[in-house]
């Protein structure tokens, strides 16, 4: 039974659902830039400690690696940071399903163009379908 | 100015799906963790700039707030570490819909109960079908990514953040 390892992985999900609402919530109290330099600068802080005592791997890579695989970081603050603004005035169900939205269907065009080193896969009438759905469904939130 | 905040949220949803392809592809070479340090780290510097030219926030408060509302951080990394560990068993198609189930579900429970002192949304009818149709929505999506990621190495759907 594996049923437990999907509840794990649901339980992620949330998560970052939960994340958004306190950030939201955060970003009032101490300003909503300022909410999203304290996840980074406290997250990297935890992430070295994680590092020293389980990373395997080498930071280092980052000075030869392709400038491209550099900009997670530029990624992931514009991201929070939309956020952070957003949820308090859409709510978080709003907020989080349009990010859902963005993600499946950039998850569709990045595999559709082989972009970012994937292996390209053929657009379908299912995905086509699912894209409408997804949509039918935010208005319906919304 | 709504459709604004919508249009950017979705603009949000793209951003984090591209970094968590990019994020993948240096994580092959890199490792995990340095990849998720790496991305916290460059954000920590770029935040850092903004908030000194653009800030009107006052971050100092932040030893006066709540203690809970400074969590967000563990339930960042929380995400990462519970992602490292379902995909390797249950593979990263599986563990991608399994997520977003939880995001979608988490989020409008949030909305439903008020928690995290949010404006109370409460669940009706129309809510519900939305739920149901992303479900039917999810699986056409991320099925037919499999065997890309599976080349692409287990590591590409653990690191948005």
């Amino acid at each position: 039974m594996k049923i437990w390892i999907y509840s794990i992985a649901v339980a992620a999900g949330a998560l970052l659902s939960a994340e958004g609402a306190i950030y939201g919530l955060l970003g009032n109290s101490i300003g909503k830039l300022e909410s999203s330099l304290y996840n980074f600068m406290t997250g990297t802080i935890i992430l070295a400690i994680v590092i020293l005592f389980l990373g395997k791997g080498s930071v280092s890579y980052a000075f030869k690696a392709p400038k491209w695989q550099l900009i997670g970081g530029l990624l992931g603050t514009s991201y929070l940071t939309i956020l952070v603004f957003g949820i308090p005035i859409v709510g978080v169900g709003v907020a989080m399903t349009s990010v859902i939205v963005g993600q499946m269907t950039m998850s569709m065009v990045i595999e559709e163009r082989g972009w970012l080193g994937s292996r390209r896969t053929q657009m379908n009438k299912e995905k086509l379908v699912a894209g409408l759905l997804m949509i039918i469904s935010l208005i319906l939130i919304y | 100015m709504i459709f604004f905040i919508l249009f950017l949220s979705i603009f949000g949803g793209v951003l984090l799906s591209t970094q968590s392809s990019i994020n993948g592809a240096f994580s092959r070479h890199a490792g995990t963790f340095e990849s998720a340090f790496l991305t916290f780290f460059t954000g920590m510097l770029i935040m850092f700039i903004v908030v000194l030219f653009f800030g009107s926030g006052h971050l100092l408060e932040i030893v006066n707030v709540p203690k809970w509302q400074l969590s967000g951080v563990w339930f960042g990394v929380g995400y990462l570490f519970l992602t490292i560990a379902a995909v390797p068993k249950i593979g990263v198609t599986a563990t991608n819909i399994a997520t977003v189930i939880g995001q979608l579900l988490m989020s409008l429970f949030i909305d439903h109960f008020g928690w995290f002192n949010g404006t109370q949304v409460p669940m009706n009818l129309k809510r519900m079908i939305a739920v149901v149709l992303m479900l039917i929505a999810l699986h056409p999506i991320y099925a037919g990514t499999n065997k890309t990621e599976q080349v692409a190495g287990i590591d590409t759907g653990m690191n948005r953040q």
